[in-house]
C-alpha cells in the first residue's frame, strides 16, 4: 500500500477495495515501527486519525459524497494549525500551544475527506535548511539516516519518502519544501504566492511564506493543490481567483517549449551536480525542449536579500511571542520585563534569536536605509530580470541546491547553511511557482533535485513539465531500501 | 486676536486627535466593536495575536476616512497603503502595531472653526488609519490586560501647528467633534475614549520663524480641562525661557510627555525622551494597499450629509440665530437635530433656540444633566412656544410650565396646563372685561398718552390687566378688549 499513490489510493477506498479504516491502520502501524529510525513524526494524530477513518468508512457505505482525497493520510508540518491539537513549530515556546482555530488548508484537506494522521518535525519557527534547529530532535534522511533530510520542512518530506504517507504539507520562504524534497529525493511544490492561503500558517516572512505539497507524483501534487488552492477571505494576500483543474491538464506534449538556463550562475557547481543537471536538460530536448541560455546573475544577491527581508518580516511576526497570552511564560520573572526577556530567552533556540536580532537590527534606525529599503530595491530589480527571462522562454531550470544532503552536524558555519538556498530563494522573492522534482542520483543514495520555476499563476504549466519529465526518468519510483517493506498486521 | 496676554511671546500648539470609528467590527478582524461588554468578550484571534492570524481590512473604516477626507477638504491619495509599528507592551497583542506612517489615505485638509467673529481655517497635515490597542487594567497584585478595545478602528488626525492659544485649541477640537458626529463617523464620547487628544504645546517669540522644543500632553478627556493644561504648559515655558535668557532653546524646555491630572489640575511630567523612539517602520506585508478610484471618492462626497459649519450658516442665515446661539447647536449634531424637531412643530427658531439653550439649558445647570438625555421631547417644546404664540398662554406661566416639563420629563404641556387651573388661562371675555373697565378707570393718564400716539401706554395698560389676574387672562383677549374700549 505504501509504494501507491495518493489519487490511486483515493480511488481504491472509493471502489470499495479498501476500507478508510485498514488504511489507517496501516499507516499508523508503519510509523509507529519505523519511524523511531528517522523521526520524522512529532505528534502522531492517532487517535483522530482512526476516528475520522470510521466516520469515513460509514459515508461511504451511506453513499455520501467523498472528496477528492478520501481516504488519503496526510502529514502536516507543525506550524500549520488543526483545530484543538498542538501546533509546536519545533519551539519549546509553543510546548503547549493548542490551536484554536483550523489552518485554512488542513480545513480544506479535511472537507475533502483526507485523514490528517500527524504533526512533522521542522526547524524552529521554520528558520534553518537541516531540520536540525528543532527543539525537539533531528530528523534524518530515509536515504541516509546519517544525513538531513533539509529544511525547514524535513519532517514532512522523510515521511513521504519513507513512504508513511504519500503526500504532506510543508511551507516554503527560502526553499523550505523544494530543498527538503530534493534531499529526499520526492516532488516538493512551492505555489505562485497568493495561491494558497496562509490563514493558519504560523508566519516567518510574510511577504515570502507559501503553503505546498510533498508527493512521490506529479499527479498527487497537482491533485493536492486542486484542494488547497484557493482563495481565502480570511488571507488578504490571497489571490482572488477561481480554483483551477490542475490534475486535468497533466499530459501535454514540450515539443518546441522553450527553457531557460542561466549557465553562467551555475559554473560554480560542483563537478557531480553539474553532471547531473547537465544530464536532466539531456532529457528535456529528447522530449522535444530546446535550452536556452538566459541571464540570472542577480541571483547571486539572493541569500544576502533574503536574510535581510526575511529576517525584519519575521522579527515582528515573532514578537507575539512574549509570554503574556499563550505559550511560554518563564517561571523566574518578577516584572514586566523579565516576562519578556526570560520567556524569549528560554523560549526560542540560538537560530531564532540570532534572526530576530538581525532582522530588528536591519529595521533599526540610521541602518534601515542601506539594509532594508537597499534590499527592497534589488527585489524589485530580481523581480523585473526574471520577466525579462521569461520573454525568452516558458519555464527555467536549475538544481534545486548546489549539492545533495550532507551529514547531520557536518554544516556549523551559518552563512555556509544559509547558501544552501542561493537557487531557492529567487522564487519566493518574485513569488513564483516552483518546484523541486527527483533527477536521480548524485553519489550512492544522495538523491538530488531539478527545479523548474514559471512565471507567476502558470502553475498548471510547471506540473506539465514536471510530469513530462517523471514520465520520462521515473526517478520518482525509487524507495529508500530500508523503508521498502509492507508492515503486516 | 488682539493683546495676548503672552506680552511678545506666541503660543504654538498642535492637536493629534484619535476618533474611534463607529463601525461594526474592529478594523482588522470580525469582532464586534462595542463599549463597555465584559472584559475579554470581543475579541478573535486577530486581536489576542494568535500565532497564525491575518488581518483582514475593514472596508467601512475605510468609507469614513474617505467621508472625512471629503468634509475637511483633504487631497485623498488613490494609492495608501499601511506599515508596522514596533514596539512591545501587554496591550498590544502582536506588539506592533498596524498604522499608516508614510503614505496615508488623507493629506492636508481644512477645519473652518469661527472664532470671536472671525473665519479661522485650521490646518491639517494629515488623517490615518490604524488600530487601537487594548487596556491595561491594575490590581492589587497584578495587572489585568482587557483586549475588547484592542484592533479598535482609529482615525488619528494630526494637525498643523498652527493653534495659538488654548481657546483656539478647543475650538479646533469641538470642530472635528462635530464634523465627526454630523459624518456619523463616531460616537465622539470622551467619557468612554472614543475622543481622545493629545497636545504639542511650544512657545516662540513672535519675530521667530522656526519651532522650538516642543511638549506632549495626553490624558485629556474633556475640552475644559485641555484648555486648562495647555495654558499651564505655555506659561511654564515662557517663564523658564524667561528665566534662562541666555540659554539655548533645547536646554531650557526638553522634550517629554506630561499627563494631565483632572483632580490637582497639574501637568505631571511622565516622562523626558532624550531621543525619539525609534518604531521600525516598514510597510505591513499582510495588507495590500488601498487602491481607490476617483469615481468611488467622488461617489462618497456627492452623498456627504449637510456639515457643522454649513448647518451654522444656515442657522445665521436663514434662521437669523446669534452667533453664539448658532454655534452652541451647531456643535452638538444631537442638540441641532433636536431644535430642528423641535422647530418643525412650531416655526419660530429664535424663540424655540432660547428655550432650548438658555430657559431649559438653565434648568438642567445644577443637575449636570443635559436637555438631550431628561426625556423631555423636542416635540414638545415646539408645543410650548406654539402655545405662547399664538397667546393660549402668557411667557410667565409658560415659565411654570417649563417647570413642570422638567420635573415630568415626558409629559405633553397642554397636559400640564390643562391639569393645572393656574395655567389655564381665563379666556372668557366676560370676566375679564369688569377688569379692563377696572384698569382703565384707574388709569386716565395711560388713556390720554395713548391717544397722544404713545404706543407704551398700551402696553402698559395690558400689564396693569395682566397683574389684576395674577397673569392668567388671555393676552389675545385683553388685546382685543382695551383696543375696542379705547376707540
Amino acid at each position: 500500500m505504501h509504494r501507491l499513490p495518493a489519487h490511486i489510493l483515493r480511488d481504491l477506498f472509493c471502489k470499495g477495495e479498501i476500507s478508510a479504516e485498514q488504511i489507517a491502520e496501516t499507516t499508523l502501524k508503519r510509523i509507529q515501527a519505523h519511524d523511531h529510525q528517522i523521526g520524522a513524526f512529532l505528534n502522531l494524530l492517532s487517535e483522530r486519525t482512526r476516528h475520522q477513518a470510521l466516520k469515513l468508512d460509514e459515508k461511504r457505505k451511506k453513499g455520501g459524497r467523498l472528496g477528492k482525497l478520501a481516504g488519503v493520510p496526510i502529514a502536516i508540518k507543525d506550524n500549520m494549525h488543526i483545530e484543538g491539537e498542538i501546533t509546536t513549530c519545533a519551539s519549546k515556546f509553543l510546548e503547549n500551544y493548542r490551536a484554536p482555530y483550523s489552518a485554512t488548508v488542513t480545513q480544506l484537506l479535511e472537507e475533502e475527506d483526507a485523514l490528517l494522521i500527524g504533526k512533522t518535525n521542522l526547524d524552529e519557527f521554520a528558520m534553518g535548511s537541516s531540520t536540525e534547529n528543532s527543539a525537539y530532535h533531528k530528523t534524518k534522511n530515509p536515504w541516509d539516516l546519517s544525513c538531513t533530510p533539509g529544511g525547514s520542512s524535513g519532517g514532512s518530506a522523510a515521511a513521504v519518502a519513507a513512504r508513511f504517507c504519500p503526500l504532506a504539507l510543508g511551507s516554503d520562504t527560502g526553499g523550505s519544501i523544494r530543498q527538503p524534497a530534493a534531499f529526499c529525493g520526492i516532488v516538493g511544490y512551492k505555489p505562485t504566492y497568493g495561491r494558497v492561503s496562509r490563514y493558519g500558517l504560523v508566519a516567518f516572512a510574510s511577504s515570502l511564506d507559501q503553503i505546498g505539497p510533498f508527493s512521490n507524483y506529479v499527479a498527487d501534487t497537482a491533485l493536492v493543490m486542486e484542494v488547497i488552492g484557493r482563495h481565502c477571505k480570511n488571507d488578504s494576500t490571497s489571490l482572488n481567483i477561481p480554483q483551477e483543474p490542475y490534475s486535468k491538464n497533466l499530459s501535454h506534449s514540450l515539443e518546441g517549449a522553450l527553457i531557460g538556463v542561466p549557465w553562467r550562475f551555475l559554473e560554480e557547481l560542483p563537478e557531480k551536480s553539474k553532471q547531473n543537471f547537465a544530464d536532466s536538460m539531456e532529457t528535456f530536448k529528447r522530449l522535444g525542449a530546446t535550452i536556452i541560455d538566459i541571464d540570472l546573475d542577480i541571483l547571486k544577491y539572493s541569500v544576502q536579500i533574503y536574510y535581510v527581508l526575511a529576517t525584519a518580516e519575521a522579527s515582528t511576526n515573532l514578537a507575539r511571542f512574549d509570554g503574556i497570552r499563550y505559550g511560554k511564560r518563564s517561571s523566574r520573572a518578577t516584572t514586566l520585563d523579565e516576562v519578556y526577556d526570560f520567556s524569549r530567552q528560554e523560549g526560542f533556540g540560538p537560530e531564532v534569536k540570532k534572526r530576530i536580532l538581525l532582522g530588528t537590527y536591519v529595521l533599526s534606525s540610521g541602518y534601515k536605509d542601506a539594509y532594508y529599503q537597499k534590499a527592497q530595491k534589488v527585489r524589485t530589480l530580481m523581480i523585473k530580470k526574471f520577466q525579462e527571462a521569461f520573454q525568452q522562454c516558458q519555464m527555467i531550470a536549475i538544481p534545486t541546491s548546489p549539492i545533495s544532503t550532507f551529514p547531520i552536524g557536518s554544516i556549523q558555519d551559518p552563512l555556509q547553511m544559509y547558501l544552501q538556498d542561493i537557487f531557492t530563494i529567487g522564487a519566493n522573492i518574485a513569488g513564483l511557482p516552483a518546484i523541486s522534482i527527483p533527477s536521480g542520483f548524485i553519489e550512492d543514495k544522495r538523491p538530488f533535485g531539478l527545479q523548474l520555476i514559471a512565471p507567476q499563476l502558470h502553475d498548471t504549466k510547471i506540473f506539465q513539465f514536471a510530469h513530462a519529465f517523471e514520465m520520462k526518468t521515473k526517478y520518482n519510483q525509487a524507495i529508500p531500501p530500508s523503508f521498502d517493506d509492507e508492515v503486516h498486521s | 486676536m488682539t493683546d495676548t496676554p503672552y506680552r511678545d511671546w506666541e503660543p504654538v500648539i498642535g492637536l493629534e486627535i484619535h476618533v474611534q470609528l463607529n463601525t461594526k467590527s474592529k478594523l482588522f478582524s470580525a469582532a464586534p466593536n462595542r463599549f463597555g461588554d465584559e472584559p475579554n468578550t470581543n475579541i478573535s484571534i486577530v486581536c489576542t495575536g494568535q500565532p497564525g492570524s491575518l488581518p483582514v481590512l475593514n472596508k467601512e473604516a475605510v468609507r469614513k476616512a474617505i467621508q472625512l477626507g471629503c468634509a475637511v477638504q483633504a487631497e485623498i491619495p488613490l494609492f495608501s497603503k499601511f506599515d508596522r509599528k514596533s514596539y512591545f507592551y501587554p496591550d498590544s497583542p502582536r506588539n506592533f502595531q498596524i498604522t499608516q506612517f508614510d503614505q496615508p489615505i488623507i493629506v492636508g485638509g481644512s477645519v473652518p472653526v469661527e472664532i470671536d467673529g472671525h473665519i479661522k481655517y485650521f490646518q491639517l497635515h494629515h488623517a490615518h488609519l490604524e488600530d487601537d490597542a487594548g487596556m491595561l487594567k491594575h490590581f492589587s497584585s497584578f495587572a489585568g490586560v482587557d483586549y475588547n478595545r484592542a484592533g479598535l478602528p482609529l482615525i488619528e488626525i494630526v494637525s498643523e501647528p498652527c493653534i495659538h492659544s488654548p481657546k483656539e485649541a478647543s475650538a479646533y477640537a469641538m470642530a472635528i467633534k462635530a464634523i465627526m458626529q454630523y459624518l456619523d463617523a463616531s460616537d465622539c464620547n470622551m467619557e468612554e475614549g472614543s475622543l481622545r487628544f493629545d497636545c504639542n504645546v511650544s512657545v516662540r517669540k513672535k519675530t521667530e520663524k522656526g519651532l522650538r522644543p516642543k511638549v506632549e500632553i495626553k490624558n485629556l478627556n474633556s475640552f475644559y480641562n485641555m484648555e486648562i493644561a495647555i495654558e499651564n504648559e505655555i506659561r511654564r515655558q515662557i517663564r523658564a525661557y524667561e528665566s534662562h535668557p541666555n540659554e539655548h532653546p533645547k536646554n531650557v524646555v526638553k522634550s517629554g510627555t506630561f499627563r494631565f491630572d483632572p483632580d490637582r489640575k497639574e501637568n505631571i511630567l511622565m516622562r523626558q525622551k532624550e531621543e525619539a523612539d525609534d518604531y521600525r517602520y516598514f510597510p505591513e506585508p499582510d495588507l495590500p494597499p488601498i487602491v481607490l478610484t476617483t469615481s468611488e471618492i467622488e461617489e462618497i462626497r456627492a452623498s456627504l450629509p449637510e456639515l457643522p459649519f454649513e448647518r451654522l450658516t444656515r442657522y445665521r442665515t436663514q434662521y437669523q440665530l446669534p452667533d453664539n446661539t448658532a454655534q452652541l447647536l451647531v456643535d452638538d449634531k444631537r442638540l441641532a437635530d433636536y431644535f430642528e424637531e423641535a422647530s418643525s412643530v412650531y416655526s419660530q427658531p429664535k424663540t424655540i433656540a432660547n428655550w432650548i439653550t438658555v430657559e431649559f439649558a438653565g434648568r438642567f445647570k445644577e443637575s449636570g444633566k443635559s436637555l438631550l438625555d431628561s426625556g423631555i421631547l423636542a416635540f414638545h417644546i415646539g408645543k410650548l412656544v406654539e402655545l405662547i404664540e399664538t397667546g393660549k398662554i402668557t411667557g410667565k406661566i409658560a415659565k411654570s410650565v417649563a417647570d413642570d416639563m422638567v420635573a415630568h420629563p415626558g409629559k405633553d404641556p397642554e397636559h400640564i396646563i390643562k391639569e393645572n387651573p393656574d395655567y389655564q388661562p381665563i379666556d372668557d371675555t366676560s370676566s375679564i372685561e369688569p377688569l379692563v373697565d377696572q384698569v382703565l378707570a384707574a388709569n386716565p393718564q395711560s388713556i390720554a398718552d395713548y391717544k397722544e400716539g404713545k404706543k407704551r401706554a398700551f402696553d402698559f395698560l395690558v400689564g396693569q390687566v395682566m397683574k389684576l389676574c395674577k397673569g392668567k387672562a388671555s393676552p389675545a383677549i385683553v388685546n382685543e378688549l382695551l383696543n375696542k374700549k379705547l376707540q
